[in-house]
């Protein structure tokens, strides 16, 4: 897992998400958006995102500001429409993508992850 | 056809009396869907009937090309499955409690279980998850075999909890089988767990292995329902079930 400073990185196309949950997908980057849950402690915030066939290493944390965190993570294999139930559709993914605006500002250099049973958990602390 | 406030019971097919009934309802990390569609097609059992109502969503699934309602029954010689793969709207949870529960004492059902989820925030660091059982009844506490922990206090929201008040009031008896789970993400694992719960309690022989190997695969297959459920939970307030901000404070 790697995690980048904001000051390199393109604002992706993705617009922003409600700060509870994402579903979906983005045909033109073959991304999907994972399931994601935000919770916002007094002193912390907490973002657990579900990341079915991705491999810890490929995990990419990235905070474009001080109101959002960007996730992205290669799978361990293509996925296809017809495996997310869009039988009708033809295309592959091979990554998911997230960006995730968030309702209180952090301190990105301090920010903490895990990866376990496929379920990334971010702890990040709140500035004051 | 049962005909309730709202909604109608359609029988397509006949439907055992003195059965076992078990729900397979869309909440908590999908975990009575995932387990109760695993019953379904290990126990390969024929679909029998459907619930129609003006409530559910304006849709229709297509399984073998053919136009079917998302919540429909399912039957073996002895065991009902109720099996919705969409989230019932919040209007729609009373109505469907009280008329499922007059329809059960109808089919004399013998035993209502609800398999659910409990959500945790610890649940990544838990490889077994427990089932709690919540009971209609106290004598149920025998049927359970050791399967799961007695839930004494706390609150049910949503169809669970409607369906098993409605049960303690017109004696029919009710477990809701709660197993600890991911809020808003798919639980296979949980749903593996919850099943082997049922096997004990029923004395069934459901292989759960499938379950646990297809993981993934049905992670991200339910993702879009799963979306979709936890809109629903949110309207009903479901995260206050298990009192959920809190846990990671």
């Amino acid at each position: 897992m790697s995690s980048e400073s904001s000051k390199d990185r393109a604002e992706p196309r993705h617009s922003d998400h409600s700060p509870i949950h994402g579903s979906g997908w983005n045909a033109a980057s073959a991304s999907i958006e994972p399931l994601y849950n935000l919770f916002v402690a007094a002193s912390e915030l907490v973002l657990t995102v579900d990341l079915p066939y991705v491999n810890e290493k490929k995990v990419k944390l990235h905070c474009p500001s001080k109101e959002a965190i960007e996730i992205s993570a290669v799978t361990t294999r293509k996925i296809t429409f017809h495996e997310l139930g869009a039988k009708h559709r033809h295309g592959e993914f091979t990554s998911y993508h997230a960006r995730i605006r968030i309702p209180v500002q952090i301190d990105s250099k301090k920010i903490k992850s895990k990866f376990k049973h496929g379920v990334l958990e971010i702890h990040v602390p709140r500035t004051k | 056809m049962s005909d309730n406030d709202g909604f109608q019971i359609m029988e397509t097919a006949s439907i055992p009396n003195d059965a076992v009934m078990i729900n397979g309802l869309p909440d908590v990390g999908l975990v009575g869907l995932l387990a109760a569609s695993h019953i379904v097609s290990s126990l390969k059992l024929r679909e029998v009937g459907s619930i129609e109502s003006d409530m559910l969503p304006p849709m229709i699934v297509l399984h073998g090309g053919l136009p079917k309602s998302p919540v429909r029954l399912f039957a073996g010689d002895s065991l009902i499955v109720l099996l919705s793969e969409t989230a019932i709207p919040l209007p729609l949870l009373r109505p469907l409690a009280s008329g499922l529960v007059e329809w059960t004492q109808k089919k004399k059902i013998q035993l209502m279980m609800s398999l659910g989820g409990m959500a945790v925030a610890n649940r990544q660091d838990i490889d077994s998850p427990k089932v709690f059982a919540a009971l209609s009844e106290k004598k149920l506490e025998e049927k359970l075999n050791g399967s799961a922990e007695i839930l004494d206090e706390g609150y049910i929201v949503g169809a669970y909890g409607l369906l098993l008040r409605r049960c303690a009031q017109a004696s029919i008896p009710g477990i809701a089988l709660l197993t600890q789970s991911y809020y808003n993400y798919p639980d296979p694992v949980a749903a593996a767990a919850a099943l082997t719960s049922v096997n004990k309690i029923l004395q069934l022989k459901i292989d759960v292995g499938e379950l646990l190997k297809r993981g993934e695969e049905i992670r991200l297959r339910s993702k879009d329902i799963m979306h979709r459920t936890q809109e629903e939970m949110s309207r009903m307030n479901k995260a206050h079930e298990y009192d959920l901000p809190p846990l990671y404070g």
